[in-house]
């Protein structure tokens, strides 16, 4: 069973659009509302694009942009010279990847169990506790799990009392603890949240075919595994593909603030990087560098994923 | 139906300007009663005072202007800083802190040369030697070191600066005993916890080290102090051959690190040291639990002292004091040094966004006269402070209590503390320009336990406690250099890849199982930094320094 628009290759022809003043008239409403937009994506996401001049300048503020020195390609030479660089790449694409698939696969299966509860308060109770930590910021989450996980916290409390280890573990000191703290802080906080739209496409799969299921003796799990995961499969994909194109955004705030001299190594992502050298130490055209590099991967990994959906003939996004 | 669509069009349109318009903002320096109003941002952690201060308002009435202070708030100064200049928008006032350096490069600053001669009161604030040491590479002064300035003769009590600190109780347990060396501090935190292990039901912990980010020295810079050097900050000045020595790479640091990797291995240095924040650490301290540290006394004694006294802690014993401690017996400490060093690296400046420099400036020049100056750090006549038949100041307990309340210091007491001021004695003659500077009026003050400790000691400051020294030379400190560097030079870079080797590899020198091999690793690295890069840009500036001050010879 298949709701995807799945292996047939029909040639669509699109039917040519005519412009005629008559027709743009009609829907004037629309296209002033587009114009809107349009330049609010112009403005906010186009124009600021001018400062990737930097990244080819050495670039003091007192020079301004016009009047900086051009240097070419120096940058970006530093930067992929500099150790501390490619170790913060690794950390990003690790970290990114590590959230990317602990983050999703929580959700479905969450979506998954919470839409086999029969017992509709139960879960709708169950619904809001769980993305109510959506709504936390970082802030707020890394400082209860510095505590929960301080040698007075309550996870030492806890292994200690049930003698699973003798002496409180210092989880911030070990470089091996800090990826999987930082994988869990994002289970936490986003699980909940992101199964709401898994849900929303649950809702939307024809009762009916749970129905055939039944009449062909499916127990639940043959219900989940031949109707429920087909029937959400498009909805994955989708986000799935978006989500790739996020990999490198593994996080600021949570490695900023969780992070200490102890763990830099394995804790500093691209964007603690670009604040410490571009804002810190004033370097913008490094920094910028640094923020090119990070938009080209993302681009070039959203397309390859994309290139893959579409063999595979699933949803994609272009 | 038409006109809802007509309504929606506006607002979208009146929604879209206001986007490009909202951060423009007109802005006018004067209010409506025609009094001044300034902008200022400091690049340090500092508590924000009530709009409708009074004492600020005082000032305001005699003066035409106010200042609205704001601080850094859990980011670093060069974070700061870094946004505010690539964002091209300053406040009138800027101090940058670390970052002032950045400031200067970016051309934020106005140059306050020109000006100077025209305000007395800010003109006479340094001497002709000073105000060029405060010059920058173009030959302009930008910004007024605010501290550490004494007028009249000195009268220092604090030890504002950094030590071996320890709680009176330890000390009174022991029988007030000399400590001069670590092992003699370690010793005497060991016994005592032995002795008591539990406070009030809480473990008391020997030691903590607070890591947090440029905090760090709290571990990283003890082994100058310990081999009988002062707070150069980064490098040791050879005072004889005016030669720089890197502390970092001593024998003496190695001890230093080998003693706390013992205590560490046995147990008495906090396991979290190396991972607490800041805010953390303060709780830790404020808790009383803590026996001892490193650290500079104005990073926790203003927050902890009051806190130690709300809850009467500080009856038990649980302020702290400093130790000469070197690294071993015999070596003249220099924990403390007398004179005030002129630190050039940081200090008020008045930015490009002023549009009334003149207003600023004399606003600075009316804060540096002595009757503002009362009222800055002494507070109001018969309401914060008392004067007897010979004009002497004096303060009733009631009055001290109440000064150490942080909500009444948001809504009476403005010391516009980053703005230039001084220490020492008052034009008068009689008074210390600070209440903690007024002997009496500090040693009052004091905890009766501190009071004890001192006597046991023959003591009556906190200075006593360490000793005294002269001003080390005119290069001194050498800190006020590095701490401006920035990575448009080698040695700046080596400079930066130091501190971030020293943040991960010394906690694992410490935490090590294997002492020798973990330093030779971290020996390893921090070579690979290139410290000579940084070194000779050391040397290079000692020698400028000490060139341009024979000229006044």
């Amino acid at each position: 069973m298949s709701f995807g628009t799945k292996s047939k290759r029909v040639k669509v022809v699109e039917p040519k659009i005519q412009f005629s003043w008559k027709e743009a008239k009609r829907q004037k409403t629309l296209l002033i509302w587009s114009g809107v937009i349009l330049i609010y994506g112009v403005i906010f996401y186009y124009l600021p694009l001018g400062g990737w001049l930097m990244a080819f300048q050495n670039y003091r503020p007192i020079d301004g942009l016009f009047h900086s020195e051009f240097v070419g390609l120096q940058k970006f030479q530093q930067l992929f010279s500099d150790a501390t660089f490619l170790r913060v790449i690794r950390n990003t694409l690790a970290m990114g990847v590590i959230n990317l698939v602990v983050t999703f696969i929580a959700a479905i299966v969450f979506a998954i169990l919470l839409n086999e509860v029969r017992n509709a308060f139960g879960k709708k109770t169950v619904q809001t506790i769980s993305y109510l930590p959506h709504f936390l910021s970082w802030i707020i989450v890394t400082g209860i799990i510095h505590d929960a996980l301080s040698g007075t916290g309550i996870i030492n409390d806890l292994l200690v009392n049930l003698n699973i280890i003798d002496q409180p573990i210092n989880f911030f000191a070990h470089k091996q603890y800090f990826w999987p703290i930082v994988a869990f802080a994002n289970v936490w906080k986003e699980t909940g949240w992101n199964a709401i739209i898994y849900l929303a496409a649950i809702t939307s799969i024809d009762p009916s075919l749970y129905e055939a299921a039944a009449i062909d003796g499916a127990g639940r799990w043959a219900k989940i595994k031949h109707v429920t995961i087909p029937g959400i499969r498009p909805t994955i994909m989708i986000l799935l593909l978006m989500n790739v194109g996020n990999v490198l955004n593994a996080g600021f705030e949570i490695q900023y603030l969780l992070g200490n001299g102890l763990v830099q190594s394995v804790s500093q992502t691209i964007d603690i990087y670009v604040l410490n050298w571009g804002i810190s130490q004033g370097d913008f055209s490094l920094g910028t560098a640094a923020g090119i590099f990070k938009s080209v991967v993302s681009i070039v990994l959203i397309v390859i994923a994309n290139q893959i959906a579409k063999r595979n003939g699933d949803e994609r996004l272009f | 139906m038409k006109a809802k669509r007509v309504t929606g069009m506006l607002l979208t349109s009146v929604l879209a300007v206001s986007l490009f318009t909202g951060c423009g903002g007109g802005k006018n320096n004067v209010n409506e009663d025609g009094m001044k109003e300034f902008t200022a941002f400091f690049a340090v952690p500092g508590a924000e005072i009530n709009d409708d201060n009074d004492i600020q308002q005082i000032i305001a009435e005699k003066t035409g202007a106010k200042v609205k202070e704001t601080w850094l708030t859990g980011q670093t100064a060069s974070e700061a800083v870094g946004t505010l200049i690539a964002g091209g928008e300053y406040p009138d006032f800027i101090d940058g802190g670390d970052a002032m350096g950045q400031l200067y490069e970016a051309g934020a600053l106005v140059p306050l040369d020109d000006y100077l001669d025209n305000y007395p009161n800010i003109k006479e604030y340094y001497s002709d030697e000073e105000w060029d040491k405060l010059r920058q590479d173009d030959g302009h002064i930008y910004w007024i070191q605010q501290f550490q300035n004494i007028k009249g003769e000195e009268k220092a009590t604090t030890h504002n600066d950094e030590a071996f600190w320890i709680q009176t109780r330890v000390l009174e347990w022991a029988g007030y005993p000399e400590v001069n060396t670590m092992d003699e501090y370690f010793d005497l935190l060991e016994s005592y916890v032995e002795a008591n292990p539990m406070e009030d039901g809480t473990e008391n912990i020997a030691y903590t080290i607070l890591c947090e980010d440029w905090r760090y020295y709290c571990l990283e810079n003890a082994p100058q102090f310990l081999d009988g050097y002062p707070n150069d900050g980064s490098v040791i000045v050879d005072p004889d051959e005016l030669k720089i020595i890197d502390y970092n790479t001593t024998d003496t640091a190695k001890r230093y690190f080998k003693k706390l990797n013992e205590e560490y291995q046995k147990g008495y240095v906090d396991p979290e040291s190396f991972t607490q924040t800041y805010d953390e650490y303060i709780a830790k301290l404020s808790t009383g639990r803590v026996l001892g540290m490193i650290d500079q006394w104005w990073n926790f004694a203003y927050n902890v002292n009051d806190s130690l006294k709300q809850q009467g802690l500080d009856e038990k014993g649980c302020n702290y004091v400093p130790l000469p401690i070197t690294i071993d017996k015999g070596i003249k400490n220099q924990w403390h040094n007398s004179g005030g060093a002129l630190n050039v690296g940081f200090g008020l400046a008045i930015t490009t966004s002023c549009e009334d420099v003149e207003g600023a400036l004399q606003f600075i020049d009316n804060l540096l006269g002595q009757e503002i100056h009362n009222l800055r750090f002494w507070g109001e006549e018969g309401v914060d402070y008392e004067v007897d038949d010979e004009g002497y100041f004096y303060r009733t307990e009631e009055q001290r209590t109440q000064a150490a309340d942080a909500a009444y210091k948001a809504s009476h007491l403005c010391t516009y503390s980053y703005f230039p001021q001084y220490k020492g004695t008052s034009d008068d003659g009689i008074n210390a320009n600070r209440p903690d500077e007024q002997p009496e009026e500090f040693y009052d003050s004091l905890n009766s336990t501190v009071q004890k400790c001192f006597k046991a000691y023959g003591c009556e400051t906190y200075v006593d406690m360490l000793g005294t020294n002269e001003a080390p030379g005119s290069w001194y400190p050498m800190y006020s250099f590095s701490n401006a560097m920035t990575t448009s030079t080698p040695g700046g870079v080596a400079w930066t890849k130091m501190g971030e080797i020293k943040h991960e590899y010394l906690p694992r020198v410490v935490m090590s199982k294997n002492f020798d091999s973990a330093w030779d690793e971290y020996m390893t690295a921090y070579d690979g930094c290139d410290p000579q890069a940084f070194l000779n840009e050391m040397q290079a500036e000692l020698d400028r320094r000490m060139e341009e001050a024979a000229k006044y010879q």
